[in-house]
């Protein structure tokens, strides 16, 4: 008894939940607004101090804006921009923009502004919570990832030597305001960096950037007019694959009647690191693979899913690939698989996994008589090196004739491209079901853990409506060869009779 | 045991509709029994298409699923036999493809999501389940009894010499077509029991599907023919045959003709001139009965004599004239190897390579057949016994079966089901003259009684002499030892199938040192690298064996295929395997290859590799090419076949071998380098490759691709530069000594 109430109560979070967010979701349906070719964002702030955190760690580029910023204008604003070239907002994602001084407040709205197609500086606008007071400061903290960051150097090389990696930017953050203070950090996965620009330092400091451990940080810089670049390129070792998942599809489907929750991903994997000088030699692999384990190529991938997780498969276009593992038990379900070769720089391995989970792990049903699915929006590999994400289309599938479809999702709304309810038929279906299907774009495994909470309602006669159909049909059948198999077709029957 | 509970246990099944009922659970059941034991591979492996022609099919059935009907039929490959193509739907028989489309459409249409691999994967125990109710339906026009049909359903269904085609996976043409031959057949039977025009149309329509099918079509079109012909000679002419016979040549060969790839073959070659000869031969007959029934017998005999004479001589010359004037084809050489079994091995190599082409080893007939081998001639003495127009028949399919099968390995195919059906009336026979459980009325008393009874001559001879077997004991022990032999037929029909034609032969099954299996996987590594790390058109270069694989799972263009149509495109790609880098290397830029794939199984001790089929290579390519290839020069003067220190020149020197053993002993310490496939301890210096580069091998090194090196930026040939690349580095060694010469100016 116990137990069903807390259940009830978690239920009716989620209902509420649910709710909130479907009037939510409305209005973030587009994630982009349109403003006259010629805009240009108004000098109506300053960074009073500015901390830019870039992190190369993982093979996509993690950064970080830590701003205090002040109005200088006569009226109260509220809309923050922050400026970046075409090529990067192409590559843009998982923009997460908070206030600094108020942890538990919702993240502010971030949207990629529209306004001329061919312009070479984009803006993305970030919508405060409350418009700032003229003079008045607020800290905010942007995130946001760029995929596709780095390029190899050398671009091809043996097989067993190191990678290394660039990556460009610049020294001043990105503004299109004036910044007083600022500097920039970069975080290596390594401390072995053999190469990086240098530039003169200013104050006791004689030249930056200064190393610490796996860090360089460049600045602290003086006052920084809007716009400026200072451009920098960064080399370092990253000995691991830089794997890039150029279009993820996930299938979530969801079965009332056999209590089950199907998941199947499509995965288009790609290694974007540096190409082999010269071809794939086995010998040399095979060697490695005892005196030197550590390599840039892609051995392996593993999948950390949902406990209760059942029936896991890996195959790919030509059949089973026999290269996984699949531990499942009360605390994990692990699935490990193995590329059927070794991936290295350029190559590319599409393949598809899969695997069941009872439906009592993922959907729950609300007082009102409605259902709610909570899925992991993601549920990708999880590597030390971090696996990036261009294009992911989410598929629930839900029952036939579902209806009310719902959704709420932590993922940052900027990455959503689109969200729509569309209908799949499979399994003698006779209107289909309803598939609730979200395009996301370039999203990075740190999103692992953000849920999709989506909420719909099954009409009882939606639900008996196959055994019904099904029975009806049969019946038919027999019927029909029934008929059949009471015509005489006989020629010579009359005359005997 | 007494006899009431055999009574019952008799009247049971007495009951018209109980017996009926039973007949189609049974037969239900052992549709489903052939099935279910086709399914190893699947269960064990994957649902996967297996070995070389079905991947060839499955493309197919991809394309025509993806394309429609009307484009696969006008379908032209530009990714087989480049730079030739291959007009493929003119080119094959479409039954299977379609039928397999058809079942995927129809499947969709009830939104059943069902992936065409898995539909092409299970058609052919699907159809195993028709074979049966075909062969029940089939044997149950030879005999009264229905025990027969189903004992023939039942060996149909698990013989091995049927399964080793038709088990999960092997989708080819036999899975559909062992059915439509025995369904033909049934039809057939039927048509000519009745004299009726609509089973003989039937019997066309199935023939017509059957051509469609499979080229064994053939083996038809030669079977009703010669059952007819012998059951003229047998003065057993009646408008029943002339009816069913006419029907179904008239409407079969139309049926047949519109299939591209047969198209006027039925009025052209050799193989179809006897049903047609036949198809005259009654017309004239029918013609003869019509003027024997109008005029006196004695006109009637002269005119018999002169008309007939004259028409076969007219016919006989017009054969033998239209045949040496090349209006019909003379027998091809797969016919002629049927005749001549050493035909092939001297005049069409590629035929002889096929190891399904080789002549049947006896010990096959026994492994296939099992204990249906020693009932087969006690059928068809049965046969003999009755011998009604359809009797004839099982002992013509008996005699020409047998003969065939024979000479092909493949050819036991055609021979099984007549077996079968022979079989099952043996033992039905058996059966029912040892299961009766009537018995004499002056018998009624229990075992015991008649002992005592035989032990009393004088009172036996007084009695009427009873015929039939009533002692409970050699009821019981004929039963019980056929029982038996049922049983083990079971056993070694699931073993046969468990063990020689469950491997899908793409994938490789091994014990780790736990027991658990390990899955080789090697062929679909290689494949799955082709294709996603090269070029969407680059052409890959293998030996035919593996050309269906590679266009299937691969994707990419290939020189030659399975299909061999072309010998000399074959015999250039032999030529290319067994000649030097400098007679190779312009033969492959001028097939425009990008990579050559060898099969290599000397790391892991796999046999099926391509050092193994080297010689076919050279023997293909010594066809063309006498002068530039010569088998004997791969064998030391010894006359062995070596790959050690001691392989003649023109061996070491082979493209083939050189791709083989490619830093092959950089896996061994110096000197150690094994060759598990041969025994074989290689030379301590591998070959070295100068035109080609190494691009992939797979984890065990069953596949091996190599890249073709483009033209040299210097312009110098490739077998200098390499030796300059390594001249470059000795260079740097005697530098290295440099020093401690005194130079003195």
């Amino acid at each position: 008894m116990k137990t069903s109430a807390v259940f009830s109560a978690a239920l009716s979070l989620l209902s509420s939940l649910s709710l909130v967010s479907a009037a939510s979701s409305s209005s973030e349906s587009s994630s982009s607004t349109i403003l006259p070719s010629t805009f240009k964002p108004a000098p109506v702030f300053k960074n009073t101090n500015l901390v830019h955190i870039i992190s190369v760690e993982k093979n996509f580029v993690k950064e970080n804006i830590n701003a205090v910023i002040e109005n200088v204008a006569k009226t109260p604003q509220n809309a923050y921009y922050l400026p970046f070239t075409s090529d990067q907002i192409s590559r843009l994602g998982g923009v997460e923009v908070k206030d600094r001084k108020d942890s538990s407040a919702p993240p502010f709205v971030a949207e990629v502004v529209e306004f001329d197609k061919e312009s070479d500086v984009q803006y993305l606008r970030i919508q405060l919570a409350k418009p700032l007071a003229p003079g008045a400061q607020q800290t905010i903290g942007i995130t946001y990832y760029l995929l596709k960051a780095y390029s190899p150097l050398p671009a091809t090389m043996k097989q067993e030597e190191t990678q290394f990696l660039t990556y460009s930017f610049s020294a001043y953050a990105p503004s299109v305001y004036n910044t007083l203070k600022q500097k920039t950090e970069v975080k290596f996965p390594s401390s072995n960096f053999p190469d990086y620009t240098k530039l003169p330092g200013t104050g006791d400091i004689t030249e930056f950037p200064q190393k610490q451990g796996s860090k360089l940080t460049y600045g602290p810089f003086g006052e920084v007019a809007a716009g400026s670049v200072q451009p920098i390129t960064v080399r370092f070792e990253f000995n691991k694959p830089v794997t890039h998942v150029a279009r993820l599809e996930r299938d979530v489907e969801v079965s009332h009647w056999g209590g089950n929750v199907a998941f199947e991903e499509r995965y288009e994997l790609y290694h974007r690191g540096a190409n082999l000088s010269s071809l794939f030699n086995r010998v040399k692999w095979q060697q490695s693979q005892y005196y030197q384990p550590n390599t840039y190529a892609l051995k392996e991938l593993k999948f950390p899913l949902r406990v209760g997780s059942a029936d896991a498969y890996y195959t790919d276009v030509i059949g089973n690939v026999s290269t996984s593992r699949f531990r499942s038990n009360k605390r994990e379900a692990l699935l490990e698989i193995k590329p059927r070769y070794p991936l290295f720089g350029g190559w590319k391995y599409p393949f598809t996994i899969g695997w069941n989970s009872d439906a009592k792990n993922f959907v729950r049903t609300t007082p009102a008589g409605g259902y709610v699915l909570s899925v992991p929006f993601l549920e990708g590999p999880k590597q030390i090196e971090g696996v990036e994400y261009e294009q992911v289309e989410l598929r629930v599938i839900l029952p036939e004739g579902a209806e009310n479809v719902k959704y709420h999702t932590s993922i940052p709304s900027q990455s959503i491209t689109s969200a729509n309810v569309e209908i799949h038929k499979t399994f003698l279906d006779t209107i289909g079901r309803t598939a609730l299907i979200i395009k996301a774009r370039n999203l990075v495994d740190d999103f692992r853990d953000r849920d999709l909470v989506v909420s719909y309602e099954v009409p009882l006669a939606a639900s008996l409506r196959k055994p019904l159909v099904i029975f009806v049909s049969t019946l038919a059948v027999f019927v029909a060869v029934w008929a059949v198999g009471t015509l005489d077709l006989n020629f010579a029957s009359s005359k005997k009779k | 045991m007494s006899a009431d509970p055999l009574d019952t246990l008799a009247t049971i099944g007495k009951g018209k509709s109980t017996r009926s009922a039973l007949r189609v659970v049974i037969l239900a059941l052992i549709a489903a029994a052939s099935i279910a034991s086709r399914l190893f591979s699947v269960i064990r492996f994957e649902s996967i298409i297996h070995e070389f022609d079905p991947w060839f099919n499955f493309r197919a059935t991809k394309y025509l699923v993806a394309n429609g009907f009307y484009s696969f039929w006008d379908w032209f490959d530009d990714r087989t036999w480049h730079p030739l193509g291959r007009v493929t739907g003119g080119t094959l028989y479409p039954g299977l493809m379609v039928t397999s489309g058809a079942i995927w459409h129809a499947l969709r249409a009830l939104t059943i999501p069902v992936d065409i691999r898995n539909v092409c994967v299970l058609l052919a125990p699907a159809f195993s389940g028709l074979t049966a109710i075909a062969a029940y339906l089939l044997t149950n026009e030879m005999t009264t009894s229905n025990s027969a049909g189903l004992l023939a359903a039942l060996f149909m269904g698990i013989a091995p010499g049927y399964i080793s085609r038709s088990v999960a996976g092997s989708y080819d043409n036999e899975a559909i077509a062992i059915f439509l031959l025995v369904f033909t057949f049934f039809l057939w039977i039927k048509a000519l029991k009745q004299g009726s025009m609509l089973w003989g149309a039937l019997c066309a329509l199935f023939y017509g599907y059957m051509v469609a099918s499979w080229g064994g079509y053939a083996f038809i079109t030669c079977l009703l023919p010669l059952h007819s012909f012998v059951l003229i000679c047998m003065g057993r002419y009646s408008t029943r045959l002339y009816v069913a016979y006419t029907t179904w040549y008239a409407l079969g060969t139309l049926a047949s003709m519109q299939i591209p790839f047969v198209g006027f073959l039925p009025v052209k070659t050799s193989e179809h001139m006897p049903a047609l000869g036949i198809f005259g031969f009654l017309q004239l007959l029918a013609f003869l009965d019509y003027v024997r029934s109008a005029i006196p017998s004695r006109q009637f005999q002269s005119f018999l004599w002169i008309f007939a004479g004259g028409i076969f001589t007219i016919g006989l010359a017009g054969l033998v004239v239209a045949t040496s004037a090349g209006i019909i084809a003379p027998w091809s050489g797969r016919f002629y190897s049927l005749w001549d079994t050493g035909y092939a091995k001297i005049h069409i190599p590629i035929i002889a390579s096929v190891s399904e082409h080789q002549p049947t080893a006896w010990p096959a007939f026994f492994f296939d057949l099992n204990m249906l081998v020693f009932l087969f001639p006690v059928g068809v003495y049965l046969c003999f016994q009755e011998l009604a127009d359809e009797h004839v028949f099982i002992i013509v399919y008996a005699v020409f079966g047998s003969y065939f099968a024979g000479v092909m390995v493949r050819l036991m195919l055609t021979l099984t089901p007549v077996v079968c059906v022979a079989a099952a009336i043996a033992i039905s026979t058996l059966l029912d003259t040892y299961l009766d459980t009537k018995t004499p009325p002056e018998d009624q008393q229990s075992a015991e009684g008649s002992e005592k009874k035989s032990a009393k001559p004088g009172l036996k001879s007084a009695s009427k002499p009873v015929v039939g077997v009533y002692s409970i004991w050699s009821k019981g022990l004929m039963v019980g030892s056929f029982s038996i032999y049922l049983l083990i037929f079971v056993l070694h029909c699931t073993w046969v199938t468990s063990n020689a034609y469950s491997s899908p032969s793409v994938v490789l099954a091994s014990r780790m040192p736990d027991g658990s299996q390990h899955i080789i996987d090697d062929y679909r590594e290689a494949y799955q690298w082709l294709r996603q790390n090269t070029k969407e058109d680059a052409k890959i270069m293998s030996w035919w064996d593996y050309g269906y694989q590679i266009g299937g799972m691969a994707d990419r263009p290939t020189l030659v295929d399975n299909n061999t149509w072309n010998n000399t495109h074959i015999a250039t790609v032999g030529k290319a395997m067994s000649s030097r880098e400098e007679v190779s290397y312009p033969i492959m830029r001028q097939h425009e290859v990008d990579y050559v794939l060898v099969v290599f199984g000397g790391l892991l001790g796999y046999s099926g590799d391509d050092i193994n089929k080297f010689l076919w290579m050279v023997r293909i390519a010594e066809g063309i090419w006498p002068d530039e290839v010569n088998e004997r020069s791969f064998f030391t003067p010894r006359g062995e076949y070596r790959v050690d220190g001691e392989a003649t020149e023109t061996m070491k020197n082979s493209l083939m071998y050189k791709m083989s053993y490619y830093n092959f002993n950089n896996l061994f310490p110096p000197g150690q380098a094994v060759d598990r496939m041969r025994q074989a301890r290689l030379p301590e210096v591998g070959p070295t490759l100068s035109t080609m580069e190494e691009a992939f091998t797979s984890e065990n090194w069953i596949i091996r691709i190599y890249k073709v090196k483009d033209l040299d930026n210097l312009g110098r040939d490739h077998i200098s530069a390499a030796a300059f690349d390594r001249g470059q580095k000795k260079r740097k060694a005697t530098k290295k000594r440099g020093p401690r010469v005194l130079r003195v100016e």
